[in-house]
């Protein structure tokens, strides 16, 4: 029971301070491959803390409620995906429970941006909403053929059940979906090709427009926990999991690497060429993914 | 240019006057009642572009001259293509006193916010333009600015040097 | 560099947040602009200070008038200005918002730009090499260090003034006071 508690609360803290040591590695990669040195790995840190004492400013009570509804979807899924051993809501609901409130982060952003009133806002949450509508259908199918396959909806046996023969990567029937969630990983969590959302440059970083002070802060914070949350599921769906947290943030580290380095070479997708890329391939290798489980199970 | 466009307007207008400055351009000095039949001949005549409406202000003579420059796109035209790039510069003058001429937005219809310009530095007046309104400038001038008795420095003098500094109250 | 410093960290985090954290809204006005892409890619690579460009004024903290500035154009800078979050630093680029520079004479340039808004500091030449905005922003930081980086907190005392300034130049002004002008403001002084 003890132990319960304190992984409920440790984990979120330790989420952040991983999503955080991301946000840092991602600028000093993207520094080392743009032949520049780039900031100190702590600037994310400095940046959130400078936020804190700068003074913000709320658009009403909605922009507020939707900034905490989508900071706590984004603590509560990491209480149902496993690091490592550790899993403190193993017992209740597994992947259903993860399904609904990974709906909570985007949702919570749209309300709270879209009460700022500003059209770059508008644009950029109705950008968010279609490129979800996008990698939902394909993640969908995936996890569907994974859960079928394991005949479970729990991660954790997902995991054990991967610990016990081999990755479900590398495991025949398994690899189609696979390979279509490593095609859709980058459009989850949001990195480049799949920026639209929050495209600095079109539409003045998009939802964030109007955000300033520790209501930005936040917002970095929530970024820097989806990152971790993305590249958790993907790890203990398809890469084992891990039964030993070292391990397990080794797997998150060489897949983040990846993500960046995939963002660093390309340029940014239109939101049309982004649905049509996630409608396309993704989809048809998860759906046929998803036919050959059903038959070899 | 082939010579034959200028025998040609010079037949057509017998008063306009056209020199050269150089192998790429014509210049026509017309007077201000010819200007609009000559802009839709040449206009016809493959100079389809209105690169630019500028104004010089004579004001030992009394008087604006008002320059439109034309290019052809040298697409569809067997008179132009091949040729190499030519403007031809079309001068007329009107008076300074209470300066008005014809609008040529029905002609190039890029000429409107040409016209609005010199209207508002110039205060040159186009008779027939639809939205002769403020482009460019914040304050009101009693005289349009880019005229040579504007005096800028008297201007700066007592326009932003009246801007006091900010003073240090509690001290 | 005193970025590793934990001591002064500790004592003083919020000035020392916002040195090595300076988000910087670019003013993309004049020919300043041109200096400024150099500044923040590979050559010279602002990133290492901190220093990155953002989108919008809510999210920064340094605000750059990179060059001349036409009437019109200082309309849109107090606009951009006054939606800032405190505290901010305003610097001025070039030597056009010093003193008018090679505008001195122009008919619809103005003159002084800190008698608009605060400025906090200036970088001049004509145009300024990249070299001396980093050289401007070390002395930011020594402004900031030594509580001299004020200009917010001038805006807020003297916001009468200023607002009087603009409105004498740009007529009666589109958008509400930022703070109480008049004798109310007088009353929270005393």
């Amino acid at each position: 029971m003890v132990a319960t508690v304190a992984q409920c609360v440790l984990l979120p803290v330790l989420g952040i301070v991983i999503g955080l040591f991301f946000l840092g590695l991602y600028r000093k990669i993207m520094a080392r491959l743009h032949w520049r040195y780039g900031p100190p790995l702590i600037q994310p840190v400095i940046d959130i803390l400078r936020l804190f004492f700068q003074g913000g400013m709320s658009h009403g009570a909605v922009f507020d409620f939707g900034l905490v509804l989508s900071l706590a979807g984004a603590m509560a899924i990491i209480l149902f995906i496993p690091f490592a051993q550790w899993c403190p809501l193993q017992g209740s609901g597994g992947m259903l429970v993860i399904l609904y409130l990974m709906l909570l982060m985007p949702l919570g952003t749209a309300l709270s941006g879209g009460e700022a009133a500003n059209p770059n806002a508008s644009i950029g949450i109705s950008r968010k909403l279609i490129l979800a509508l996008g990698y939902e259908v394909p993640l969908l199918l995936i996890l569907l053929s994974v859960m079928s396959y394991y005949s479970t909806i729990s991660i954790v046996d997902i995991v054990r059940g991967q610990q016990a023969s081999v990755w479900a990567l590398f495991s025949w029937p398994l690899a189609l979906p696979g390979i279509a969630y490593i095609l859709i990983l980058p459009a989850v969590l949001g990195v480049r090709p799949f920026d639209t959302t929050t495209a600095p440059q079109e539409i003045s970083s998009g939802p964030l427009v109007e955000y300033g002070g520790k209501y930005l802060a936040f917002e970095h914070i929530i970024h820097a926990l989806s990152l971790f949350l993305g590249i958790s599921l993907f790890v203990n769906l398809f890469l084992g999991g891990a039964a030993n947290p070292i391990v397990f943030f080794v797997k998150i580290l060489v897949v983040f690497v990846a993500c960046v380095c995939i963002n660093a070479v390309f340029p940014r997708l239109r939101i049309e060429q982004a649905v049509s890329y996630l409608w396309k391939w993704p989809t048809a290798i998860a759906f046929l993914g998803l036919v050959v489980v059903s038959l070899v199970k | 240019m082939n010579e034959g466009l200028k025998e040609k307007l010079e037949k057509a207008f017998p008063h306009a006057a056209i020199t050269s400055m150089r192998d790429t351009d014509y210049v026509v000095t017309a007077d201000k009642e010819s200007v609009l039949s000559l802009l839709a001949y040449v206009k016809d005549a493959g100079f389809d572009h209105l690169t630019l409406i500028s104004c010089v202000d004579w004001i030992d003579e009394g008087e604006f001259e008002l320059v439109y420059i034309l290019s052809p796109y040298m697409k569809d035209n067997e008179q132009i293509s091949g040729n190499e790039k030519i403007n031809l510069i079309l001068k007329t003058r009107i008076a300074r006193g209470n300066p008005a001429f014809q609008t040529v937005t029905h002609i190039f219809e890029n000429a409107e916010p040409y016209e609005r310009e010199l209207h508002e530095l110039f205060g040159v007046h186009f008779e027939g333009h639809k939205r002769l309104i403020p482009l460019f400038l914040e304050r009101a001038y009693d005289i349009p600015p880019f005229r040579k008795d504007f005096d800028t420095r008297r201007y700066v003098k007592e326009v932003f040097d009246n801007i006091p500094a900010i003073q240090d109250i509690k001290a | 560099m005193d970025r590793n410093k934990i001591g002064k960290w500790l004592k003083q985090p919020a000035k020392m947040a916002n040195k090595y954290s300076l988000n910087a809204v670019y003013f993309c006005t004049g020919c300043g602009i041109i200096e400024i892409p150099p500044v923040i890619t590979a050559r010279w690579d602002a990133e290492r200070f901190g220093i990155i460009p953002v989108a919008t004024p809510r999210q920064g903290n340094l605000f750059m008038i990179t060059g001349y500035v036409s009437l019109k154009t200082l309309r849109a800078i107090i606009r951009t200005y006054e939606q800032m979050p405190d505290p901010k630093y305003t610097v001025g680029f070039g030597s056009c918002p010093i003193n008018g520079g090679m505008y001195w004479d122009s008919y619809n340039t103005i003159k002084h730009l800190d008698r608009y808004i605060p400025v906090d500091g200036w970088i001049a030449g004509c145009m300024p090499r990249p070299e001396a905005v980093f050289i401007g922003v070390t002395h930011l930081w020594t402004l900031i260090e030594k509580d001299m980086a004020n200009g917010y907190l001038r805006y807020r005392e003297h916001y009468d003034q200023y607002r009087g300034n603009q409105e004498k130049l740009l007529g009666k002004l589109d958008w509400p006071p930022l703070y109480a002008t008049g004798i109310a403001q007088k009353e929270i002084a005393a």
